[in-house]
């Protein structure tokens, strides 16, 4: 072999090796995603929500001081259009790095589809995701973990449910404010004499099917229905406890008429714009929505009360959870910037809850000098966050809410027996179920 | 297009690979009652809307056929809905027919115009009407004023009524204009969906098919169903423009 030979084989041999090398630490930055000091772009889609947004931006402008190389570009999309829009943009790649979606979603389509990544625990400077689920209050991780068990997200907003009364409209219908109704048969009782005062006793909100399902679930979460059966393979809405459910409601409208569901607010944007108009007397209510209302009508703020959510059986009491994730697409680029962010986002739990009046259940919230300080009702609240659970889901979940919108109105609306309007709901969703 | 029929082949959920599954989409369709319930509530929107909305657009423009100071002013107000958006109109027209709205409080009526299964979908049509004369009403005038006077004028000296004039004379000289309004009535009556999303989100049956397909392609992520819909609905509105074309050209002869 002459020299030249050698030299060239020798240059080959080491172009290979190193194309090697560089090709190993190329494909584990883009494993982890991690920039190793490159710049980087993360992308981060949220729903709307004035204070929110006016936090996030706060934390992306602090973030980005800190990260040089880090760029975060904060999209919001409306709340109607978000699922939509999300789903249509993962099918083409173009969705954001960051998703911030509730759980609903997650367990239902996200989680199954494998469109998120688990948690990298690394980012969170932890050695597992058990390490990280440990910071947080037991249960409330549920809303973003797979069947699998791996933990897909950590709560930016975690709501429970509670009830809301108007202080003035009770004093004025001649009812104490600081006995509020326990039960629903209270509700309806009060409900009635305000209802004769010129105010709407009590109604719920009418809005798209997921808020139909959100309060019907729960009712059937106090009463034990539900909307599946256990296995989730078949509808359950026919049966005596789900009727139970759908009775309550229908009896509080349409037999004592505390409210009108044909004159209440069908407007999205406000969900709960009849009673921040103070038209509406007693109302579910929702901690963000508490939060909204003190800065939307602080005159009408001072006349409410949170108090804990009616019971059917006041010695079981029940409740509804729902929470909002932050997850990291699996098909980003820059995974464990994305996670890295989100850690930043997280770790400021004491502005969320100052600022926006967000819950994030880390072990001790309702301790923090922030939730004395800025969680109004704070002890309703943290008994509303001991007792409930999170929504049922199946595949084609938005299929069945529909159907569930469409039995609740045919009884509400139209005067349809419950069980019987449940029961052609059920058989419907046992069609979607098997399709 | 040609995706849509395609994927109308296969099932689809927008974010795993498409998987051939042949006609099961179409079949499917078959027995689904949600379906043909939108596919009902399409057929009504667009007889109630539709039908309505053309006579009385012929009515106007009779009326408006003639020459009178103002009436290009008039012309305009009757355009001015037509150039609104429907998602604008319906926000309005949500107001008009709100339980303590202005249809009620007017007319002394206590109708839940937008939330009852018996009275949704002509709350919905009423809208669609008022949106939707205009728009006739620009189509039948230019017919209109392509008559010739003199035949009007030949016509009364023999002694013609107003009646007869317009039955012997206007009718079957607009028939050509009128094949195209009956073309354009059935096509925008099927593609109706901003009016449904604004007014009910789909309740009270009133989920026409455009809405029924939105639904399942985006919110169920069943893109494969809603394109075998899409493809029903392509072949169906071409094969009924074609008919009324066919109908009305024949007895144009």
């Amino acid at each position: 072999m002459n020299r030249a030979l050698r030299i060239m084989l020798a240059a080959i041999t080491a172009v290979l090796v190193l194309a090697a090398l560089a090709a190993c630490g190329s494909s584990d930055s883009k494993d982890k995603g991690d920039a190793g000091g490159k710049h980087v772009t993360v992308t981060l889609w949220t729903h709307t929500h004035p204070p929110m947004i006016k936090l996030y931006k706060e934390l992306i402008k602090e973030y980005e001081a800190k990260n040089p190389n880090v760029t975060i570009k904060y999209e919001q999309i409306p709340n109607t259009e978000f699922g939509t829009k999300m789903l249509t943009a993962l099918s083409n790649r173009s969705g954001p790095d960051i998703i911030n979606m509730d759980d609903s979603a997650l367990r239902g389509e996200y989680i199954p589809k494998n469109l998120v990544a688990p948690i990298d625990p690394v980012a969170f400077g932890k050695g597992s995701a058990d390490e990280i689920a440990a910071g947080y209050v037991p249960g409330t991780l549920d809303g973003a973990k797979g069947k699998d068990g791996k933990l897909y997200g950590v709560p930016s907003e975690f709501n429970a449910t509670a009830f809301a009364i108007n202080k003035a409209h009770f004093a004025d219908a001649g009812l104490d404010p600081s006995n509020p109704p326990k039960t629903w048969d209270e509700v309806a009782a009060d409900g009635k004499k305000l209802v004769a005062k010129g105010h709407e006793g009590f109604n719920f909100v009418y809005l798209h099917s997921g808020w139909y399902t959100q309060e019907l679930q729960t009712l059937l979460n106090e009463t034990g229905g539900s909307i599946l059966t256990p296995d989730g393979t078949k509808s359950a809405l026919d049966q005596p406890n789900s009727v139970a459910a759908l009775n309550i409601w229908n009896d509080l409208i349409r037999k004592d008429k505390v409210g009108n569901a044909n004159t209440a607010s069908k407007d999205a944007t406000v969900p709960f714009d009849d009673f921040a108009s103070g038209r509406r007397s007693m109302t579910m209510i929702y901690p963000w929505a508490v939060a909204q209302l003190k800065i939307d009508n602080p005159k009408l703020f001072k006349d409410i009360e949170v108090t804990p959510l009616p019971q059917v059986d006041t010695a079981k009491p029940s409740g509804r959870w729902y929470a909002y994730y932050l997850a990291v697409n699996k098909a980003s680029q820059q995974q464990r910037e994305a996670w890295k962010f989100i850690r930043y986002v997280v770790s400021q739990n004491q502005r969320w809850l100052s600022d926006v009046n967000f819950i994030q259940p880390v072990v001790g919230w309702e301790k923090s000098a922030a939730a004395k300080k800025y969680v109004p009702f704070l002890d309703v609240w943290a008994q509303a966050y001991s007792q409930g659970k999170f929504d049922e889901v199946a595949p084609h979940w938005s299929e069945v809410q529909d159907q569930v919108k469409d039995a609740v109105q045919r009884s509400i609306f139209d005067g349809e027996a419950p069980q019987k309007s449940l029961q052609q709901a059920s058989q419907e969703i046992n069609g979607i179920l098997g399709s | 297009m040609l995706r849509v029929f395609y994927l109308s082949l296969f099932d689809y959920d927008l974010t795993s690979p498409p998987k051939y599954v042949g006609l099961a989409n179409f079949k499917f369709l078959l027995h689904d009652d949600r379906f043909h319930q939108s596919f009902g509530a399409s057929i009504f929107f667009l007889l109630a809307a539709y039908v309505p909305a053309v006579l009385l657009a012929l009515l106007i423009a009779l009326g408006l056929n003639t020459r009178m100071r103002g009436s290009g002013l008039v012309r305009l107000l009757y355009f001015a809905p037509v150039a609104t958006s429907w998602v604008a109109v319906s926000v309005i027209w949500r107001l008009v027919l709100h339980p303590n709205g202005a249809l009620n409080e007017s007319l002394g009526l206590h109708v839940n115009w937008l939330t009852s299964t018996s009275s949704a979908k002509w709350g919905v049509a009423l809208t669609a009407i008022w949106k939707e004369v205009g728009f006739f009403v620009i189509i039948f005038l230019a017919g209109l004023q392509n008559v010739p006077r003199e035949l009007y004028e030949a016509a009364s000296l023999d002694g013609a009524g107003a009646f007869s004039r317009f039955r012997y004379i206007t009718l079957p000289l607009i028939k050509p204009i009128s094949a195209v309004v009956a073309v354009m009535a059935v096509i925008r009556g099927f593609q109706a969906f901003s009016a449904q999303v604004v007014l009910t989100d789909g309740s009270f049956n009133t989920e026409v098919v455009n809405l029924f397909i939105y639904k399942t392609a985006f919110a169920s992520a069943r893109m494969g169903r809603a394109s075998a819909v899409a493809v029903l609905m392509f072949l169906l509105l071409a094969v009924v423009s074609l008919a009324q074309l066919r109908v009305l050209r024949r007895s144009d002869r």
